[in-house]
């Protein structure tokens, strides 16, 4: 049976458009083309001209075709840096259009994805609250309210995080040693997810410090954990953290036990780069990944189906 | 008293699901819930739903795509869209699929429980096939089986939506009479879903593709200036 609903050409306008940007690009280059091969032509002719009429007064006929070889020799020269000079302008005008473009597409997809990342918590709690108003009281109504305020909250935080850091925020890197750091903000980053939550860090006491913003190391290991509570589609969802030294490194091993997803390594951290039909709004790891590098770090992501999600944080062990 | 309406909640988000379901409840509804296509197939090959209640980004897949298999697979079962995907594109997208309504997040739960009454009510009413509708109805070159909601062209069979369904029993209950566009968005639409009669106007045109021998110059379904539409081809096996 053929189901006779189709997608209606929703893409049509932008297709519509890249053929008509194409064919005006075509027209703009077959125009300078044009005008080039003709103004090439006009002068030569003129230079054919000027050269025979030199003939003809008895000049030397050798001399005038010495002299009209050189005009012709600059002629070409001239036409064709005259082509590469609108070549090069060509592109360049074809450079910045892309490149606003991209601009404009990234902005449009950043208010999507915020607007609906902050959709589905409004609704938990519009609904929380209408049952409240009329007349339900029961604590679990109450314990939803409070994590999706969290949600909000933990929304809000990381666009204004966001924000910050593109727009050059500074950090405040100081010498940090890892283990006790961890050991100490371990229970309040796994607070907000409870039982759906089981984080645990097998971290050396002896590993060297490492030079880091405390608030950004927060930031990082809460979008890492957050990831994992959303997309792992297990529960609870473990998250292990290891740690070794290497060289003048610091690498901080997090892993969970999530069902993974066939989403490609390299996708996992770009701006708005969501999973396959993931629901987030593709900032939280794009923020673990700047943030690592603005402390002169990386951040290197993987997962795959069945191998859960895997992240490897490297940090500049402080001198 | 009439058996409580079963409910297919299809919602990936575990406090909108559960207070959704606690409040579905207390309405009087037998309420399933799915978390995933992967469930949400596995309830629907157990059981049959009177309406099936869709998130559409969900972390195996598409509400979209079950949508479609739904609507070939369980045709009486009404599809409401419930999902954060607001914008006008998704919201045409839904429709054009099949589904009955579309509702975007966040919502007022009263107006969720008006639209879900609003939907199981037309799927009721489109469920009660009259006599003469019954068994296979030549529209046009269309081969119609109103209670399997299902359009053989040429053929090749095609499931009807349920406002396709809708739309065109109408026209052949009232053959040969014209049907003013405003008793069309009656019987398919309720009014809080706003449509205008530029929305009637379009599904006439999808079904023209189905029942015309040509499109270009329709015959079956006529257009009845400042009135509506008239159907003239119609015949039962």
């Amino acid at each position: 049976m053929k189901d006779n609903a189709g997608k209606g050409g929703l893409s049509r306008a932008p297709m519509r458009r890249a053929r008509w940007l194409a064919a005006a690009a075509a027209l703009w280059l077959s125009l300078q083309l044009v005008l080039v091969v003709w103004w090439a032509t006009v002068i030569e002719r003129q230079a054919a001209q000027i050269a025979a009429l030199e003939a003809l007064q008895g000049g030397n006929v050798g001399q005038a075709a010495a002299q009209w070889s050189r005009t012709r020799l600059m002629l070409i020269g001239e036409s064709a840096t005259s082509l590469a000079l609108l070549a090069v302008v060509s592109l360049l005008l074809a450079w910045l259009y892309w490149r606003e473009h991209r601009r404009a597409r990234a902005m449009q997809a950043f208010f999507a994805s915020v607007t609906h990342e902050l959709r589905t918590p409004l609704t938990s709690i519009r609904l929380q609250a209408e049952a409240i108003a009329e007349g339900e009281q029961r604590a679990e109504l109450a314990t939803r309210l409070l994590e999706d305020s969290h949600r909000l909250e933990s929304q809000i935080d990381k666009t204004l995080e966001l924000a910050r850091i593109e727009g050059g925020g500074p950090l405040r890197e100081q010498s940090i040693p890892l283990q006790a750091w961890i050991s100490h903000s371990l229970d309040g980053i796994a607070q907000a997810h409870g039982a759906a939550l089981d984080l645990r860090a097998h971290l050396d006491p002896g590993l060297p410090p490492i030079q880091a913003d405390a608030g950004a190391l927060q930031m990082i290991l809460r979008n890492l954990v957050e990831n994992s509570v959303r997309h792992a589609r297990v529960n609870p969802v473990d998250v292990r953290l290891t740690a070794a030294a290497r060289g003048a490194q610091l690498v901080l091993e997090y892993q969970d036990n999530g069902q993974g997803v066939d989403a490609g390594a390299r996708r996992l951290g770009r701006l708005f780069g969501r999973g396959p039909n993931s629901s987030g709004a593709g900032v939280g790891l794009y923020l673990v990944r700047r943030l690592m590098q603005r402390m002169g770090g990386r951040a290197k992501f993987n997962t795959a189906p069945g191998e859960g999600f895997r992240a490897e944080l490297w940090f500049p062990v402080s001198t | 008293m009439s058996a409580p309406a079963r409910l297919l909640l299809l919602e990936d988000e575990r406090n909108v699901a559960e207070t959704l379901i606690e409040r579905l409840r207390a309405a009087g509804f037998v309420v399933t819930r799915a978390d995933s296509l992967a469930s949400a197939r596995r309830a629907i090959a157990e059981g049959s739903f009177a309406l099936a209640i869709l998130d559409v980004g969900l972390p195996d897949g598409s509400g979209f795509d079950l949508a479609r298999q739904l609507r070939a697979r369980a045709p009486t079962t009404a599809i409401l869209f419930l999902t954060a995907h607001a914008d006008a594109e998704d919201r045409i997208r839904g429709l054009e699929i099949g589904a009955d309504d579309y509702v975007a997040k966040p919502f007022h739960f009263r107006e969720l429980l008006l639209r879900i009454q609003n939907c199981l009510k037309r799927a009721q009413d489109l469920a009660q096939v009259p006599g003469e509708m019954r068994g296979l109805v030549h529209i046009g070159r269309a081969r119609v089986d109103f209670e399997r909601f299902i359009a053989t062209v040429d053929g090749e069979t095609q499931s009807l939506t349920h406002k396709e369904c809708a739309v065109l029993r109408l026209l052949a209950e009232r053959a040969g009479k014209a049907v003013s566009r405003d008793e069309i968005l009656d019987r398919a639409w309720s009014a809080d879903e706003f449509p205008t009669s530029r929305t009637v106007d379009n599904f006439i045109v999808r079904l023209r593709k189905l029942v015309e021998f040509d499109a270009s110059d329709p015959r079956v379904i006529r257009s009845i200036r400042g009135v509506g539409y008239l159907l003239t081809e119609i015949h039962r096996d």
